[in-house]
């Protein structure tokens, strides 16, 4: 590189160097230490290519194209993704930012990374992976979000079979790597509303029979958050089938009732939301309606009872006493 | 608006000195002719003694018509300075007034624990009374923005009751005006495109969440839609929003209540029922249209004339606009609810996933009262609480006139003027603390004063 001025490496011998850097620090042989250097070096150029440095405008349009075009065709993503464990500290910064800023990229509506990406889906399964290693999960789960904006990405990481490690990244026990896991885990069900809502009703046995363990979690932040998620996803208009398909199961009732009465507070509250919606039902099956009559004075009395503190909370008082009003006018279905 | 007029009205006898100053918030005092007019009522509202006294108007409705057209001469006009007291409600420091709506006025405001910049909607009970559904609407928009969290929805971030005055404070989000103020600010009232574009897209985001809620919201429209000071888009007013039932097979609805021009042809048409979401749809649209040709697709004379229009369904794009544009206005606006774009549809059309190239400047947000930033108006109010000696009386005069006033301004001006621009800063902070001192008597107040 020249002392002063811009480098005049070009977006393809930038790349190749990247490329040859990764290959030798993926060997792990002798040269490591310099297959670093250059790994990081290299990065850094291209981050500046597309965000422009202090002093420097990021490259025109036509040079970044080109060096999308080369990522592409060297395949370098996926190899610095799967090396990503490998990069030192910033290292693994600056590929996160490279990838996002790549993926952004659009030619008029198309978004050119977002097509290669579909073709090479291995991309985000690599990603999703980062999760089971401690020093790349957080910068896996930035590209990963960055991933599930686009609908396209995120119909691939819902039906792969990877996403169900999802219920188990989201319960590891570090905090920062569970939550981030969280995070992506909920804007991949939420996101794009109709997929979402196609996916939990054609999977509706799989999700939600891995959805209980999250809710039977040994792990508090685990078991509220997702409470707190199914109340969301449940109440969602773009779920209802899903909604009228998850009241009508006994167990999930029971589940809602042992929540009601767990230690915690906001897990209560939290359980009230979703047990709201089985008493409302207005056409409640028999079994459910079995459960709720058996019950019936104890839940009254129960209710009664609960969180009498939130005097303020209108909403909530109002939901309490329509409940209880409900509860208590309960009647058997004739003729049983 | 009444302002306006007044601004006019006075602008005649000095240049451009800052005159609309002059008016900011004097209390209107009339003096003039009492021996006249005699008791325009034997209540109170001789003295005209605070513009945020609403009741003037009201009571003066109950007046004999032959009292309003009385002359007042300008020098006539008696303006007292308001003294300007520092106003808490709960832990709130009131500011001036931001704007008025139907239902109440809108006021700046300080959080004096977080230092937050806030807007609070003052409502009275005696006023909603008098509004058909006045009450209700309120509560249900109130239970509503509860419930609703979302960063292109406004946000309701306290509520404060005063049992004594009836009065309600809803404590908002602080934004600095609406869509339909900055297109009334422009020559030909709308954005160059990637403008529109930028809000268009937050709309849609903010309509997908309402409508995730299961909350139509019927009454969309350019003035409903707010700006924060970082350009965020802010849906407002759900004070005709309905929610659809939890349980409830489809978006079915069957009242509609939302501004005529932007209404879809089936409630044009009186249909009994109609989808609900798709409501909001066709308001967008209609918004759409608005906000990037300056024009609305459907016009009359009347309301009969309007709906007759819009219940056909027919309606002309001009020109000027091409695809893709085009053909995302045309599927928004189409008659029937069940081949209208739906939110996806929206979301994948190539207009929407690709922002328009930079075109022309964008339009800006309109000045408040000349002042161009915005700037917090409680501040003066805690400057003066905190740093003015309540016993110096000396330079308060007590009651001036309109051609005092006017001198005042002048000198002020001049004195401002000869500082040059070294001491510009120091200056204009006087200017701006001066600034709210004074107001013209509103027409609205009293009608009186128009004619001066």
């Amino acid at each position: 590189m020249p002392l002063f001025g811009k480098s005049q490496k070009g977006p393809a011998d930038v790349v190749k160097a990247l490329k040859e850097a990764v290959n030798s620090l993926e060997k792990g042989d002798k040269k490591a230490e310099k297959a670093q250097e250059d790994v990081s070096k290299n990065l850094v150029l291209i981050k500046n290519m597309l965000y422009g440095t202090s002093d420097a405008e990021p490259q025109a349009d036509i040079i970044v194209a080109q060096l999308a075009q080369e990522l592409y065709n060297s395949n370098l993503l996926l190899l610095l993704i799967q090396n990503l464990n490998r990069i030192d500290f910033e290292g693994k910064k600056d590929v996160a930012q490279v990838f996002n800023n790549i993926l952004r990229r659009q030619i008029g509506t198309r978004s050119p990374t977002v097509e290669y990406i579909c073709t090479k889906p291995e991309i985000l399964f690599t990603l999703m992976t980062g999760y089971e290693h401690q020093e790349i999960a957080l910068n896996c789960g930035t590209m990963l979000r960055e991933c599930a904006r686009y609908e396209a990405l995120a119909k691939i990481m819902l039906y792969s079979e990877d996403f169900y490690n999802f219920f188990r990244y989201v319960e590891v026990s570090t905090f920062d790597i569970a939550s981030d896991a969280f995070s992506t885990f909920k804007e991949l069900l939420t996101r794009h509303k109709i997929l979402c809502a196609d996916f939990l009703e054609t999977n509706y046995d799989k999700v939600f029979n891995h959805y209980q363990r999250l809710l039977n979690s040994e792990n508090y932040v685990t078991r509220r958050q997702s409470l707190k998620l199914l109340g969301e996803l449940l109440l969602d208009r773009h779920n209802f089938t899903v909604m009228t398909r998850y009241i009508s199961n006994p167990d999930n009732l029971k589940l809602m009732m042992n929540m009601l009465k767990e230690r915690s507070r906001n897990i209560q509250f939290e359980a009230f939301h979703v047990f709201k919606v089985f008493v409302a039902n207005p056409n409640k099956p028999k079994p459910i309606l079995d459960i709720l009559l058996r019950n019936q004075e104890k839940l009254v009395e129960f209710l009664i009872k609960f969180h009498t503190d939130r005097a303020e909370d209108e909403q909530f008082n109002d939901e309490k006493a329509y409940l209880i009003r409900q509860i208590k006018e309960l009647k058997p279905i004739p003729g049983h | 608006m009444s302002r306006d007029v007044c601004n006019t009205s006075k602008s005649l006898d000095s240049e451009s000195v800052d005159i609309s100053d002059v008016e900011k918030e004097v209390t209107n005092v009339i003096l003039s002719g009492k021996d006249e007019i005699e008791p325009i009522e034997n209540e109170e509202n001789i003295w005209i003694n605070d513009p945020d006294n609403a009741d003037v108007d009201d009571d003066l409705e109950n007046l004999n018509i032959a009292n309003f057209f009385h002359r007042v001469d300008s020098d006539q006009i008696i303006y007292q300075k308001k003294k300007r007291k520092l106003k808490l409600v709960g832990k709130y420091v009131m500011g001036d007034l931001l704007g008025e709506g139907s239902y109440g006025k809108v006021k700046d405001m300080l959080d004096s624990e977080t230092l937050c910049r806030r807007a609070v909607k003052i409502l009275k009970q005696r006023k909603l009374r008098r509004i058909p559904n006045g009450e209700q609407n309120v509560e249900r928009e109130i239970k509503l923005l509860r419930k609703l969290k979302h960063k292109n929805l406004i946000n309701l971030v306290d509520e404060l009751y005063n049992h004594e005055k009836q009065k309600m404070y809803l404590i908002m989000e602080f934004c600095v005006g609406s869509l339909q103020g900055m297109l009334e600010s422009t020559p030909n009232n709308k954005f160059p495109q990637y403008q529109a574009h930028g809000y268009f897209i937050q709309l849609i985001d903010g309509l997908e969440y309402l409508h995730s809620m299961r909350v139509v919201h019927k009454d969309i429209k350019p003035g409903n839609l707010l700006l924060t000071l970082d350009g965020e888009l802010k849906i407002t007013d759900l004070g005709v929003a309905e929610t659809i039932d939890l349980f409830a097979k489809d978006d079915t609805c069957y009242i509609g209540q939302g501004s005529p021009a932007f209404q879809p042809p089936e409630i044009a048409n009186g249909l009994e029922s109609f989808p609900g979401f798709k409501v909001d749809i066709w308001s967008s649209g209609v918004t759409l249209y608005n906000i990037t040709t300056g024009l609305y697709p459907f016009e009359g004379g009347t309301i009969f004339r309007l709906f007759e229009t819009i219940g056909k369904g027919e309606f002309t794009i001009p020109d000027e606009i091409d695809e893709p544009l085009r053909s995302l206005i045309v599927g928004m606006l189409q008659k029937e609810p069940e081949i209208r774009f739906n939110l996806r549809q929206i979301r994948q059309h190539s207009w929407f996933s690709r922002r328009p190239p930079y075109s022309s400047p964008p339009v800006p947000i309109p000045p408040l009262r000349e002042d161009r930033f915005h700037k917090m108006t409680v501040l003066p109010y805690l400057v003066d609480h905190y740093y003015n000696d309540p016993n110096d009386n000396s330079n308060d005069v007590q009651f001036l006139t309109e051609h005092e006033l006017n001198e005042l301004e002048r000198s002020k001006a001049d004195a401002e003027y000869s500082n040059g621009n070294a001491h510009s800063s120091s200056g204009r902070r006087h200017k701006s603390r001066n600034k709210k001192n004074v107001s013209c008597i509103s027409v609205k107040n009293f009608p009186g004063c128009k004619q001066s």
